[in-house]
Formats: C-alpha cells, sequence, structure tokens
C-alpha cells in the first residue's frame, strides 16, 4: 500500500486559553484522494488545516505531510513542506494592486522562476481554469467566483501534489461553487490529493468523495453524514 | 543572478511604494549621521593641530646663574645622552640678546641698559618624535630636572595638557552621542521598515503560504536598509563638506588671517568610507531588528 500523504495520529490541539480545537484526531489521507473534511463552524476543520501546513503546532501526537514530520519541522524547513502543498482559502488573499497574470505569477517568482517562465506558466494555468479572457484585468473586477478561481490557480500553479482548501466555496452562491467544484474534480482526476475543508454538507451529495465528519475537534467515526437535506433545509428545522 | 534581480526588483518596488518614509528615515540617518561626523572632524582637526604644535614643541632648560664655562660642553653632551633628546643647543646671554633684539624689531630700544649678563643661559633641547606628546615631554622634564646645573625648566605644559584633554572630551562626547544617535537610528530605520512590511503583509503572508525561502522574503528588506543608511551616510558627508567648505565665507577677515595659520582639513578618505558603511551597518542593522520582529514564518 502506498504511503500516505496526510498521516494525522491522536492529536491534540489545545490554545493558551485552555480551548480544545481538537482531541485525539486521527486519519489517513492517501495520494489522489479527494477528501471533505465535514463540520460546523468552530468543529475544529481550520485548526485542523492549519496544523497541516505549520501554521500551528498540535499540543499532541503525530503528523507526517508528504512524509515529513511537521511536529519536528523546524522553522527552517518550514517553507520546504509548503512548497509541496497548495493552499486555498475562503477569503482568496489575493493581490488587490495586481492583475490576474500578476498575481500568479507571483506564486512562481518568489518560489526561484524568472520572470518570463513565470508569465508563461501563470497563463497555462489560468487557461485551465478558465480565465485566459481575464489575465490582464484587476483583480478587483473580477466576480467572487473568478476571484477563487485564481485562488485556485494560484494554489495550483507550483504543481503540488498535496491541496488544503479551507471553505473555498464558503463566499460564492450556487452556481459558482459548481463551478469551482468543477476545478477542484479535475484536479482530483490528474491525480492531486486534496483535502477540502466545509461546513456545508449540501456539496457531499452532489459530489461522492471521501468524507471526515467532525465536531468539537473530533472525528465521528462510523456516523454517516446526513445528506438527505440541503443546508438551507436543516436550517429552517 | 536571478536572486540577485529579483533582490533589486522588490528593493525598488519596496522603496518606491513607501517613498515617503524612506525619505524621512534617510533624513534622519543623515542628520545623525552629520552630528557624529561633525565631532570627528572637529576631533580630527584638534588632534591634528595638537601634532602640528607637538611636533614644534621643544624644552627650554635654564642654566644656574654663575655656571663655569667650562661646565657647558659636559653639560650638553650629557644632556645628548638623555632618553628622547635629539638636539640640544646652547643659548647664551648674549645670543639671547640678540634673539630679544629680533623679536621686538623697531621697539628694541626698550632694551637699552639692559645688560646681556642678566639674562640666563639655557639649552633649547629638541625632542624625538616619539616623545612629542604630553607623556614624553615629562619624561625628558624629570630627567632633566635630576641635574643640578640647571635651574628652571620650561616647556609650555599648560597648553599641551589642556590640549589633549579637550581632544579626549571631544573624542568622548563624539562617541557617547555616536551610540546615543546609534539606538535612535536603529530605532528608526527599525519602524520604518516595519511600516513597509506592514503595507506589504498580504504579499508576504501569500509568499508564507507558498513557501517562498526566508531569504526570498528578507533580504530585499536587508537591502532597503542598506540603501537608506548608505543615502544617509552619503547626504551626511555631503552636508559636511558643504559646512567646510563654506566655513570661511561667513567668518570676520581678521578671525580668517588667524585661522589661515591652522590648516582646518576635511575627513580623510577612510573616515568617510568608515561613515558610509557605519550608515549602511546601522541601515542593515534597523531593518534585522524589523525583519526579527515581524518576518517570522506563519
Amino acid at each position: 500500500m502506498n504511503e500516505a500523504t496526510i498521516g494525522m495520529h491522536h492529536v491534540s490541539k489545545t490554545y493558551p486559553s485552555q480551548i480544545r480545537a481538537l482531541s485525539d484526531v486521527t486519519f489517513e489521507i492517501f495520494p489522489g484522494e479527494f477528501t471533505f473534511i465535514v463540520g460546523p463552524s468552530g468543529s475544529g476543520k481550520s485548526t485542523l488545516l492549519r496544523i497541516l501546513f505549520c501554521a500551528e503546532k498540535p499540543t499532541d501526537g503525530e503528523v507526517v505531510v508528504q512524509g515529513m514530520h511537521v511536529t519536528q519541522t523546524g522553522f527552517r524547513k518550514i517553507h520546504q513542506l509548503r512548497k509541496m502543498m497548495g493552499i486555498v482559502s475562503q477569503d482568496f488573499k489575493l493581490l488587490r494592486d495586481r492583475t490576474v497574470n500578476e498575481n500568479v505569477a507571483f506564486i512562481l517568482e518568489v518560489t526561484g522562476h524568472t520572470r518570463k517562465d513565470a508569465k508563461e506558466k501563470a497563463s497555462e494555468i489560468l487557461r485551465r481554469v478558465g480565465l485566459e479572457e481575464r489575465e490582464e484585468d484587476s483583480i478587483l473586477a473580477l466576480s467572487a467566483g473568478e476571484q477563487q478561481r485564481v485562488a485556485i490557480a494560484r494554489a495550483v500553479v507550483n504543481s503540488p501534489p498535496l491541496l488544503l482548501a479551507d471553505e473555498p466555496t464558503g463566499n460564492l452562491d450556487a452556481k459558482m461553487t459548481i463551478e469551482v467544484m468543477r476545478i477542484f474534480g479535475d484536479l482530483s482526476q490528474k491525480g492531486m490529493t486534496i483535502l477540502f475543508a466545509t461546513q456545508y454538507t449540501g456539496l457531499i451529495k452532489y459530489f461522492p468523495y471521501r468524507v471526515i465528519q467532525i465536531s468539537n475537534g473530533q472525528i465521528l467515526d462510523g456516523k454517516k453524514v446526513d445528506v438527505s437535506k440541503t443546508d438551507e433545509e436543516k436550517a429552517g428545522e | 543572478m536571478f536572486f540577485l534581480k529579483y533582490v533589486m526588483i522588490r528593493t525598488y518596488q519596496n522603496m518606491k511604494g513607501n517613498l515617503f518614509p524612506n525619505l524621512i528615515t534617510i533624513g534622519i540617518i543623515a542628520v545623525s549621521m552629520l552630528i557624529f561626523s561633525t565631532f570627528t572632524l572637529l576631533a580630527f582637526n584638534l588632534t591634528n593641530f595638537l601634532k602640528i604644535w607637538e611636533d614644534k614643541i621643544e624644552v627650554v632648560a635654564y642654566l644656574k646663574r654663575g655656571t663655569p664655562s667650562s661646565e657647558v660642553e659636559p653639560l650638553i653632551n650629557r644632556t645628548r645622552l638623555l632618553e628622547g633628546v635629539q638636539v640640544v643647543r646652547y643659548v647664551s646671554p648674549y645670543d639671547a640678546m640678540a634673539f630679544m633684539e629680533t623679536k621686538l624689531g623697531r621697539q628694541k630700544n626698550l632694551l637699552d641698559g639692559i645688560q646681556p649678563a642678566v639674562l640666563p643661559p639655557s639649552f633649547e633641547i629638541q625632542l624625538k618624535k616619539e616623545f612629542r606628546n604630553s607623556t614624553g615631554i615629562k619624561e625628558v622634564v624629570a630627567d632633566l630636572k635630576k641635574i643640578p646645573q640647571f635651574e628652571e625648566i620650561q616647556y609650555g605644559q599648560e597648553w599641551v595638557e589642556t590640549f589633549s584633554v579637550l581632544v579626549h572630551i571631544l573624542r568622548l562626547t563624539q562617541w557617547i552621542l555616536g551610540g546615543l544617535l546609534l539606538i535612535a537610528v536603529v530605532f528608526i530605520t527599525s519602524n520604518t521598515l516595519q511600516l513597509t512590511i506592514s503595507s506589504r503583509r498580504d504579499e508576504i503572508e501569500v509568499m508564507h503560504w507558498v513557501g517562498a525561502s526566508p531569504s526570498f522574503i528578507r533580504v530585499p528588506f536587508y537591502v532597503e536598509g542598506l540603501i537608506q543608511g548608505l543615502l544617509g551616510g552619503g547626504l551626511a558627508i555631503l552636508f559636511l563638506l558643504l559646512l567646510h567648505q563654506g566655513l570661511f565665507l561667513y567668518i570676520p577677515p581678521t578671525i580668517q588671517d588667524w585661522l589661515a595659520k591652522i590648516p582646518v582639513l576635511f575627513l580623510p578618505p577612510e573616515t568617510i568610507a568608515v561613515t558610509l558603511l557605519g550608515g549602511m551597518v546601522l541601515g542593515f542593522f534597523g531593518s534585522f531588528v524589523a525583519s526579527m520582529r515581524v518576518l517570522k514564518y506563519k
């Protein structure tokens, strides 16, 4: 069997304020898997992702990403680990004073590519997410869905084997969500390992990938996620 | 080569994007370095003046009246053998009288009726170069005082000591002030760079996310600090040069005549180089402190 791309073993995280964000979390994700981390707001999804990209250290347990022990990774090696993963967040984190192409090319420039090479590679990836017409437009001229596509293009332009997405459809309407999910599906088909954190269980209904359910910082083993109703329907009950 | 080009472009973008804070920092570095280098220039010129004066310094040893002329030659030889003595010249009462007449010029008639015999014979003693300082002179004078035939020894000790103390005070002020200015400059540079970093925080956050190496993130800010320091130091030297050149333009002619006898030098090239380098080190240190505070990988 392949070595897991992500391995979390008995991971707990307690903040100094004594808030327990994660409690004995254990799971593995294998290369090429698309996995949803589903749980309500405040369930620990973001903390889990932040631990995976070394923005936080767990209080207990072991975390292995791409063969690197995150818990033992020192400050000097964080950037090596992050080069192997792309990150997409709900608030896009795009540079508002730059064009679409510049936002994507910037990532390549700061990781050692020449400006010309970066621009060409950025154009190529923007074509793949359907933004070839908007390359020279300002980020501010784009819709939320288009901005999220730019954020995805930026996250994968380095061809990382792992993509971490934290509520990437949180700010999008239904049509744009489908558009963005289609891109994630394409990336998964091409062999990228994707960890997709969301609180919208409705997504699972339409995109039948592996689901890890989390609540109050704990993985809910064996409990099925109720996908028979949409989030709006649940909210109405 | 690629990295260098990247750093230069990023540094240019950072400085252009935060032009006003950068100009303020350069100005403050320039003023601080100007104050420091003004003290350096003053101390340098006073030291130089002291050296010139010390080069001319000689000790005069007056012989006791009635010292037989037969003792003069052996005494000259004995004095010559003292450590630190280079040349000994005997000045007889007649030589002293002739010297005074020359000095008085048209008013030499003031000496009418005065017999040369009232003037004491003396030795004018020139010292070796390494003894032409307050400590060296004191050593030679101490040896001369052991010779019983000498009645009095003069060497302008008050001048030498006062001047030496003045130079020491200047040097001390220079370094105390320099130390305080150094802390201020590091603090200011560090804060300006924090402004620059803060205005680029989205960019830096993205760089952290994608795994840009720490050198890609930090080096442009270090270079920014170096450039600020270099420009600040350069401006300080330029202002100091203008001050030095303009010094004589606004001084009354009578004082100018007096000053003309003293060479007022500008800082030597090696001190200028050290000033520029000092500015760069300060700028770099400021940016280093800023980066330690706000550019941690997170």
